[in-house]
């Protein structure tokens, strides 16, 4: 049987000044001789752990601890290629005469995030595109379209234009709706949707992103067909701004680090990763303590690691380098979940979750039809 | 409900069609930013501010794009 610090010791990867080691994870059969590593449900349960760090409506941070990095990786890519949510697909423009190009504006409101009613995008289903195997497609129906319309026209303001001629050049005090904004899409619901949405309608998560800018005369109109997608298919469909993780930073100081050294290292770090303590007089004095003869002397102390950018600069003062060893905890996966207003980001995570486990029954269900 | 059915008028939305010599189309002038409509044979000629510069509009006919 080997110790609790042995296996701690495996799951650090260890980072040096030029080359990563101990990269790859040993817990699984076969690895260690006389030691058994096959996967068990009540050990995963038993060792593995979820701790909050933020969690904001649109942006959450926590750690899993205790779990294999192909499937923390596996929920990072779900999230970003496989959750799904509603975008612009499909674009009629009956009228636009502004400074900015048909195609580049059509490109421009797919990226606009939408938000609504959380049970009325659930309910919304798949719009199926004509193929070669099916030329017709899904037909356009109040389950699987949202209609949404950009109508706008850029005016003068009454005496602007005399304005204008005095020197005045002050848009905002020139004309009307020479901004065009997300808020001004208006949702056109139909059918079913008249009541699903009916609280909390279709719309911009963010209402103030600029779609483009007009000048007295120019107008846009356009109607727009909202559908469900992935963001394997169009990045305009990922539910999240980013879904990231990175492992949790270890410093172990193996000597002490005194007085302007400590100081020194300590500005190696970011703010609040490394602390000074001073070193006590019991310290001081204790016979063959490395601390011996510095009492009120200052001392680094690791305070949180969780802050840390391993930017590995302690590694490269020669006075340092023999004194620290840095390195990550293999299976200490902090999660980094930035929603795009679609969903919220815990709601996300749990999203992806569900599809993995998804995943696996229909693997499940494939393998027994193998078997069969 | 499929696909998009665009509005009847829409072929002659910017062409006023009148009585006995044709049609006239609109135009907008380049200098004072007035609307001239001119019919077949009249001098190109900004009704308000006599430039000789318009510029014609945008149709009205619809175009489909890809969000993409
Ligand atoms: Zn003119």
């Amino acid at each position: 049987m080997v110790g609790q610090a042995e296996l701690d010791r495996r799951k650090i990867v260890g980072i040096n000044a030029e080359t990563v080691t101990n990269v790859t994870s040993t817990d699984f059969p076969g690895q260690w001789p006389g030691e058994d590593h096959s996967w068990d449900l009540d050990f995963f349960k038993r060792t593995f752990n979820v701790k909050f760090h933020s969690n904001d409506q649109f942006d959450s941070s926590f750690s899993l601890i205790g779990l294999d990095a192909s499937v923390a990786n596996a929920f990072r890519r779900i999230l970003i290629a496989e959750v799904p949510t509603v975008a612009i697909e499909d674009i009629f423009v009956i009228h636009n005469t502004s400074i900015i190009q048909d195609e580049v504006l059509c490109h421009r409101m797919g990226l606009i995030p939408f938000r609504g009613s959380r049970e009325g995008l659930r309910w919304m289903h798949w719009f199926q595109k004509g193929n070669d195997e099916d030329p017709e497609g899904s037909t356009h129906n109040d389950y699987n379209v949202c209609i949404l319309n950009l109508q706008i026209e850029c005016a003068w303001q009454a005496g602007g234009q005399m304005r204008a001629v005095n020197g005045e050049t002050d848009p905002n005090k020139l004309y009307n709706n020479h901004n065009v904004y997300a808020r001004d899409i208006i949702y056109e619901p139909t059918g079913q949707q008249i009541t699903r949405f009916a609280d909390d309608p279709v719309r911009a998560a963010n209402p103030d992103i600029l779609i483009a800018k007009l000048r007295p005369g120019q107008k846009i109109n356009m109607r727009m067909y909202a559908m469900k997608g992935i963001g394997a298919d169009h990045a305009k469909f990922s539910p999240v701004a980013t879904a990231s993780y990175r492992l949790l930073p270890t410093i172990d100081i193996l000597k002490p680090i005194i007085g302007p050294d400590a100081e020194k290292f300590a500005r190696c770090f970011p703010k609040g990763v490394i602390g000074l303590e001073p070193i006590t007089r019991e310290e001081g004095q204790r016979e063959g303590s490395e601390y011996k003869g510095h009492e009120g002397e200052m001392k680094a102390v690791v305070e949180d690691t969780m802050r840390d950018t391993v930017s590995r600069e302690c590694l490269r003062h020669a006075e340092l380098k023999d004194k620290v060893k840095l390195g990550r905890v293999r299976d200490h996966f902090i999660f980094k979940v930035e929603s795009t207003g679609q969903w919220e980001s815990d709601e996300l995570f749990l999203e992806s979750v569900k599809l993995l486990k998804i995943k696996a029954q229909r693997m499940k269900r494939a393998l027994a039809a193998l078997m069969r | 409900m499929s696909g998009y059915v665009p509005p009847t008028s829409t072929a002659a939305a910017t062409t006023t069609t009148s009585t006995g010599e044709g049609r006239s189309v609109d135009y907008t002038c380049g200098d004072c930013n007035a609307a001239v409509s001119l019919k077949r044979g009249e001098p190109i000629r900004c009704r308000s501010c006599g430039h000789r510069v318009l510029y014609k509009q945008r149709t009205n006919r619809m175009v489909q794009f890809e969000a993409r």
